[in-house]
Parts: structure tokens; C-alpha cells; sequence
């Protein structure tokens, strides 16, 4: 059904053209969307700043936190432990709060096995540690794809796996969200958090690449 | 192919396994009404009138047009609608009239 998100593509390409902004005129959607949150507002299902903190607390979460959880892990041993065993918690020790009813299943990554994250149903995604998902995670061909043939899918992503390492495929619900623990990188020991840190990018928390170092850095 | 039996396995959304083409890296920022749309979702599952699964299925129920024809969050918007519908939260002539009453709010 290719046919499905070329509409999806063309619709989200159309927006950013309106967004362009030459009228102020709000569209059809953008209407619906602020007539119901007024009328829930009007009657009192939930108040107008909680919509208004929402979004600050959606703005505040970044793949700089998921970076933090991952350098935690690298460099303190008895902390992998925990957010392995549970990854919410440990998250939350780090003081990163899960707004949503979620459990958060942490899966590292080793010499034998490469893991990767998906939602095949819909857009699940780790948001209280990473913020909100790329549009291609949103998308048919990630999603129809990365449970099939997920190295061909890496592939796209320039991430070749050799073909002894297993890759598990984890698909993400409504409850429970998944984030990848990539492989520290070699070379970094002795390696401050904060510039382990710096290397560990979204893509890598979700699976589709590895983290390197960058062309030139640390021997 | 195409058999009765086929259209039973799968609901629309249920697309993993199914063919499709080349992943494009698409990245942008959402724009402020989505953002809202989102905070909205959110806000609506922390006080339980729609949650999470609920959404999903609202999404499910727009049907495969729909779905191909509307943006993510064209589709999420519908789906509260719809839902809050259901639950007699609100009436479809509610919403009519305030869209009615912001559009005039925007462009005077």
C-alpha cells in the first residue's frame, strides 16, 4: 500500500507550506483541535494551564537526557545494573520524571546481540527520555519494515551488522516503551561523562546506528 | 491474494510485515498547533477521558481512507472528537458551533 503514506507525506508537506504563514487564516484541523480543548476547558475537564505546562514539559525533553542514562550506564556499573532491571526507575534516579503510564524496558547492546526499536502499531517511542520521535519513526516504511527486515532497514541508515550478531527487534506498545543501550565506543576509557555524553545520539538510542567517535577524535 | 479472510487478520494501523518502500530520514519541528495537539493527547490520558489505547483504536476506527488522506495529527484530532462524541462528552453541534465562534475570533 504504498499509496497510504504518499498521502501521508503530502499532506505533512502541504502543511509546511501554510505554516509559511501568509494568512493568519487557521486551518480546518488547527480549529478542531482549539474548539475541543476550549470546550473541555469550558467544562471543566482539565484546566487551560495544563495544556500550557504540557507543552513546556514536552519542550523539555531532549535525546540530551536518554545521552545522560547512557553515560550513567557506561561509567557506573552498579547503575547498569539497576536500569537494566528497570529502566523507569532508574531514570527517574537521575531525576528524569515519566509524565506517562509507562514502563520503560532498557536493552543493551553487546558484541552478539544488536537491538532495535519500533512501534508497528502506531508512534510509541520512549518520550519521557528522548522527547518526541523523528517523522520516520511515524512513518509506514520503518514501521512496516524494521520487524522483516530489520537488516536491510540498518542498512539504510549506513549500520551494516555481520551477519553473526543476532538483532532482536523490540515493538513498542501503549504500556511499555523500549530504549537501546548502545556499545561504548572503544578508545573512550577514561572518558569524562560529559563527553561521553556528547557521542550518544537518538538515532543510536533507538537502535538504527551505532555510537562513534567522531572522525579524528581520541586515540 | 486479496482474500475476505485477509481483510479480518489485520486492523488498518496493524502494517508491520507489510510491504513498503525505502525509509526517508524526513526531520522537522512540529508545528504549534501540533505541539498543542500533543500536549492535549497527553493532558487527556493523564486524566483518563481518552487514553492512550483508546486513541490508538479512535485512530483505527477513521478507516483506511481517512488514515491516507490525514496528517498524524489531523487523524489524532479526529479520533478525540469522535471519541468524546461517544462518551457524551460533547456534541457534534458543540464543536461545530465553537469552531464556528474561533474562526470568527481569528479573522476579525
Amino acid at each position: 500500500m504504498a499509496g497510504r503514506d504518499l498521502a501521508v507525506s503530502k499532506s505533512v508537506h502541504d502543511h509546511s507550506h501554510d505554516s509559511a504563514g501568509d494568512s493568519n487564516e487557521p486551518g480546518y484541523f488547527e480549529l478542531m483541535e482549539a474548539a475541543l480543548r476550549e470546550l473541555l476547558v469550558e467544562k471543566r475537564y482539565f484546566g487551560a494551564d495544563e495544556i500550557r505546562r504540557q507543552i513546556e514539559v514536552l519542550d523539555s525533553r531532549t535525546p540530551a537526557l536518554g545521552a545522560q542514562v547512557v553515560a550513567r550506564a557506561w561509567t557506573d556499573p552498579a547503575f547498569k545494573t539497576r536500569l537494566l532491571a528497570d529502566g523507569r526507575a532508574a531514570c527517574e534516579e537521575l531525576g528524569i520524571s515519566f509524565y506517562d503510564d509507562t514502563r520503560l524496558i532498557v536493552l543493551e547492546n553487546t558484541e552478539t546481540v544488536h537491538n532495535l526499536i519500533v512501534c508497528t502499531l502506531c508512534s510509541c517511542y520512549p518520550r519521557p527520555v528522548l522527547g518526541l520521535p523523528p517523522d520516520w519513526y511515524k512513518l509506514k516504511p520503518y514501521r512496516a519494515r524494521a520487524v522483516v527486515e530489520p537488516r536491510a532497514v540498518l542498512a539504510e541508515f549506513g549500520t551494516i551488522i555481520p551477519d553473526d550478531v543476532e538483532i532482536r527487534v523490540s515493538d513498542s506498545t501503549a504500556m511499555v516503551r523500549y530504549l537501546v543501550l548502545p556499545r561504548r565506543p572503544e578508545g573512550t576509557e577514561g572518558w569524562p561523562h560529559e563527553q561521553l555524553a556528547a557521542l550518544v545520539t537518538r538515532d543510536a538510542m533507538i537502535g538504527v546506528i551505532p555510537v562513534n567517535l567522531p572522525a579524528g577524535a581520541a586515540r | 491474494m486479496s482474500k475476505p479472510e485477509d481483510l479480518v487478520r489485520k486492523l488498518p494501523n496493524d502494517i508491520g510485515g507489510d510491504p513498503a518502500e525505502q525509509i526517508e530520514r524526513r526531520e522537522r519541528d512540529l508545528e504549534p498547533w501540533e505541539k498543542r495537539c500533543h500536549a492535549l493527547a497527553d493532558v487527556l490520558d493523564f486524566h483518563k477521558i481518552i487514553n492512550t489505547e483508546e486513541k490508538r483504536r479512535g485512530v483505527e476506527a477513521l478507516g483506511t481512507e481517512m488514515i491516507a488522506n490525514l496528517s498524524y495529527y489531523e487523524r489524532w484530532v479526529v479520533a478525540f472528537t469522535n471519541i468524546a462524541f461517544e462518551k457524551g462528552i460533547l456534541s457534534p453541534g458543540e464543536l461545530a458551533q465553537k469552531m464556528d465562534e474561533l474562526r470568527s475570533r481569528w479573522t476579525c
